[in-house]
């Protein structure tokens, strides 16, 4: 799917040609082991970055150029996979040929050797003002979680299951650590970066791929650096609690339940892994959306996801803060009948089909193809949707069977309206 | 079926209206693996009064109807059609807007089956007293979901505040008490009245033959019978100019503050280029002003009125439009004012020309050529245009044609003080009682 060179030891840069796409698309990974303290300052170092650099050294003078270069779209954000963590530099720039004018592409990637390379110092570190107040938009964006009741729901869960884990960190950090960073510490961490951090770049679009990673070396002239990143122990952590509720002023009621599965993506069982989640609930025709919603009308969503960098299930469902119990019975009953084998052929069916439709539209976006590459390619075998197929098509009930039986029901989290709850 | 070209953009569109009056597009997209459909009807949220077809007296149906309606076209006689394009490994949906109801799917295998089952489903309408109960619980905890999200009592109650009459100001969805006036009977009412296939697009996008996808579509079609149909009767509300209420806030559980500024839209009466034009020009003057590289953004930013919640938007439709500005803030009425002092400045003197212009003018065709990578989008807001008589791919070559002039011309339509309307989400302060009117002129 790409085309992988490895242009200094650690740095490699992946290629993909296609006329699919009527932009080109950049991403450009910075990886490290996962710490709650790394996370803060490398978040208010992308965001410090994103605001102005030496040649554009003000927000608007940047943000002008990017409208001069065809809306150009420029973000650097930090992610996390299992225990690692991604700053990212995520470009899009419209293809040449589609213009009447333009020399676009040379320019995004001085641009890019600009975001990168010539930072706005002043004094040597990071300019103080910006450092502050994009500390506090980090700190506002920490915050925001309390704002939208299900993120926060999901992440009182993880806080509750795996305290001090890479599953409950946030890629974003911790205020108390966010607050603790300064132009000096961000200089530190950005150099760390540079010069430490496993890089995989990445170009989508309608491109000669040979000049691409001739302009790539010239643009991003990184150096070799340690391969054998220190393997992290791993953190033992265990649920504090196995139900907790909370109240706060709020119509609907937010069930979250988190289980535990020993099968992890990288894990032999990982596609089984993959169907029971489906026929549990992963989709419209599965036996929560189903029976919670359908037969109940009990809900509007109600749903399970894989979490399975970490080993983790989880359902969702927004109810009638007065059918908890009901609920979490029939949510049990759903996982039990899967357990004791209750599984039609048609559910099965569907559920490869499914599977397999979603992996295939991943990847009709360049983000898509980008994405899932960046995660498959730490699997020992070389990935294609073909291949994942094959592994799903051979899944039969008595496997969905034994993988239910491996999950392990461990924490429930409502939250819901108080009783004095206004309305 | 005719073929239109788009050179520059490298696209091919066929089109056809078959004999039912049914609009068909397809488009084909090279390296696509998926299927992206949609089926759409101009009818929304806001077309609650009208005349059923067949009928001479005009009718008011209880608010919601249209998305209720949306749920309800899944359910059958022989079950749930989201299993059957399960089986296909079809993902399906559906939503209700305004002023649309669109059913789609997306595939990357079995198309035309998929494509039967979506014509198929639309097509056969079955409602039932028990199963229209069954569904009020469902919707009931879809309204109650909503009203827990700030941002949307946000942008909803800023709506409200803008209108008097017209039914944009209430929610798609309805509230619990209005959906539990719904019947089977009012549901067989609307769809009779607006699921009528000359109402409706159909638009396929993506891995597609386009002969033969036409060949089906157009036999599937012709072995269905359809009554003839008259023009659909709508009845308009007559709508103010001013907004209804000035200022409102509304207390939540929420850590931050929410505010947006509304500017109510005064030309609502254009279609097709017209109306495109008018769309792109205030779009692009909302840019030079309110956009990431305008004084009035450092300003904000500077000030620490903002943060990455910021945003404006301008959304038109035929008989209502309006413009959002606002941000998550601790300084709402700081923000409130630096957007009032923007607007007022606009009217003392025009605040850019030419460059400024050009300069978000490739910005936007920018994010129309990022945009026109996405088949969703385009099958989406393909739709949106043509049920304004617009068209999707006229968008670039308008925009290099706009000038000063006419982005100035088309901004003053959302200039007036009596234009604006303020409001705020914040964090509760005394528990007894959730909206507070302030400066309220009703």
């Amino acid at each position: 799917m790409f085309q992988t060179i490895q242009v200094a030891k650690g740095v490699n840069i992946h290629t993909r040609t296609t006329d699919q796409f009527k932009t080109v698309n950049f991403s450009v990974k910075f990886k490290r082991p996962l710490t709650v303290e790394d996370a803060a300052e490398r978040t208010v170092l992308t965001n410090v970055m994103q605001h102005s650099n030496a040649r554009y050294p003000s927000s608007a003078a940047l943000r002008m150029y990017l409208d001069d270069l065809y809306g150009t779209v420029l973000y650097l954000d930090t992610t996390k996979r299992g225990d690692e963590h991604t700053v990212l530099l995520n470009i899009e720039t419209v293809n040449d040929q589609y213009l009447k004018t333009g020399e676009v592409l040379g320019k995004v990637l001085e641009l890019m050797n600009t975001v990168l390379f010539d930072p706005n110092f002043d004094n040597g570190v990071f300019r103080e003002s910006i450092v502050t107040r994009e500390k506090e938009m980090v700190i506002e964006r920490i915050q925001s979680v309390f704002d939208d009741k299900s993120r926060y729901a999901q992440q009182q869960l993880l806080n509750i299951m795996r305290p001090n884990h890479p599953a409950s960190i946030s890629a974003n950090g911790k205020i108390k650590d966010v607050e603790k960073v300064t132009p000096a510490s961000l200089v530190k961490t950005y150099e760390k970066m540079l010069a430490e951090d496993l890089i995989d770049i990445y170009v989508v679009g309608d491109i000669d791929e040979k000049e691409m990673v001739d302009s790539l070396k010239k643009a991003l002239p990184f150096a070799d650096r340690a391969v054998d990143h220190a393997v992290h122990p791993t953190v033992e952590s265990k649920p504090t609690e196995t139900y907790v509720s909370e109240q706060q002023d709020m119509k609907q009621g937010k069930l979250h339940i988190g289980y535990h599965t020993p099968v992890t993506f990288t894990h032999k069982d990982f596609p089984k892994m993959q169907i029971f989640n489906g026929v549990f609930g992963g989709y419209p025709h599965a036996k929560l959306f189903m029976n919670v919603r359908e037969k109940e009308s009990m809900a509007y969503y109600c749903s399970s996801s894989y979490s399975s960098q970490y080993g983790l299930v989880f359902v969702i469902s927004g109810i009638d803060a007065n059918k908890e119990e009901k609920a979490i019975a029939l949510i049990d009953e759903q996982l039990a009948s899967i357990q004791q084998g209750e599984i039609t052929d048609l559910e099965l069916t569907q559920t490869k089909a499914m599977l397999t439709n979603q992996l295939k539209e991943a990847l009709d976006s360049a983000r898509g193809q980008i994405e899932i590459y960046d995660q498959y390619k730490e699997l020992p075998t070389a990935f294609s949707v073909e291949k994942m197929a094959v592994k799903w098509q051979a899944v039969t009930k008595e496997d969905i069977v034994e993988m239910a039986k491996k999950v392990e029901k461990e924490t429930v989290y409502f939250l819901s309206g108080k009783e004095d709850a206004p309305e | 079926m005719k073929t239109i070209q788009f050179d520059q953009l490298d696209e091919t569109l066929y089109y056809e209206k078959l004999d039912n009056g049914l609009d068909v597009y397809i488009l084909p997209k090279k390296g696509f693996s998926k299927t992206f459909v949609t089926f759409t009807t101009k009818y929304g949220s806001i077309d609650r009064s009208f005349v059923p077809l067949g009928e001479t007296e005009a009718v008011t149906v209880p608010d919601g109807i249209a998305h209720f309606l949306e749920h309800k076209m899944f359910e059958k006689e022989d079950g749930d059609v989201f299993q059957k394009f399960s089986e296909n490994g079809a993902s399906a949906n559906a939503f209700t807007s305004f002023t649309r109801t669109a059913y789609l799917f997306s595939a990357t295998d079995h198309l035309y089956e998929s494509t039967k089952t979506l014509l198929d489903f639309v097509q056969q309408p079955y409602f039932t007293e028990q199963t229209v109960e069954k569904e009020k619980g469902i919707i009931g905890q879809e309204i109650t979901m909503y009203d827990d999200q700030p941002d949307w009592r946000l942008y909803f109650g800023t709506i409200e505040n803008m209108f008097h009459e017209h039914p944009v100001k209430t929610d798609i969805a309805g509230t619990i008490e209005s959906i539990d006036d719904i019947t089977a009977e009012h549901l067989y009412t609307c769809y009779n009245t607006f699921y009528h296939p000359s109402n409706m697009l159909l638009f396929v996008i993506g891995a597609v033959e386009p002969e033969k996808m036409m060949d089906y579509i157009r036999a599937d079609q012709a072995s269905k019978t359809f009554e003839e149909q008259a023009s659909i009767e709508r009845i308009e509300v007559s709508e103010p100019t001013d907004v209804a209420v000035q200022n409102r806030t509304l207390e939540m559980d929420v850590l931050k503050p929410k505010v947006y500024v509304g500017l109510k839209a005064k030309e609502t009466s254009l279609s097709g280029r017209e109306m495109l034009k008018h769309e792109l020009s205030i779009q692009l003057a909302l840019d030079v002003i309110f956009g990431r590289s305008s004084d009035f953004y450092t300003k904000v930013y500077e000030a620490g009125m903002i943060d990455e919640s910021y945003a404006y938007d301008f959304s038109l439709e035929k008989g209502f439009g309006f413009a959002l500005i606002g941000s998550d803030t601790n300084q709402t009425d700081e923000l409130v004012e630096a957007i009032q002092d923007v607007m007022q400045k606009t009217q003392e003197k025009w605040p850019f020309g030419l460059d400024e212009l050009e300069r978000v003018k490739r910005r936007k065709i920018g994010f129309y050529l990022r945009a026109l990578n996405s088949i969703e989008f385009i099958a989406n807001q393909f739709t949106r245009y043509k049920f304004n008589d617009m068209n999707l791919f006229d968008a670039v070559p308008v925009i290099e044609e706009l000038t000063v002039a006419d982005v100035q011309q088309a901004f003053a339509s959302l200039q007036g003080e009596s234009q604006q309307t303020v409001f705020k989400v914040v964090p509760i302060a005394n528990k007894a009682k959730t909206v507070t009117v302030q400066e309220g002129q009703e």
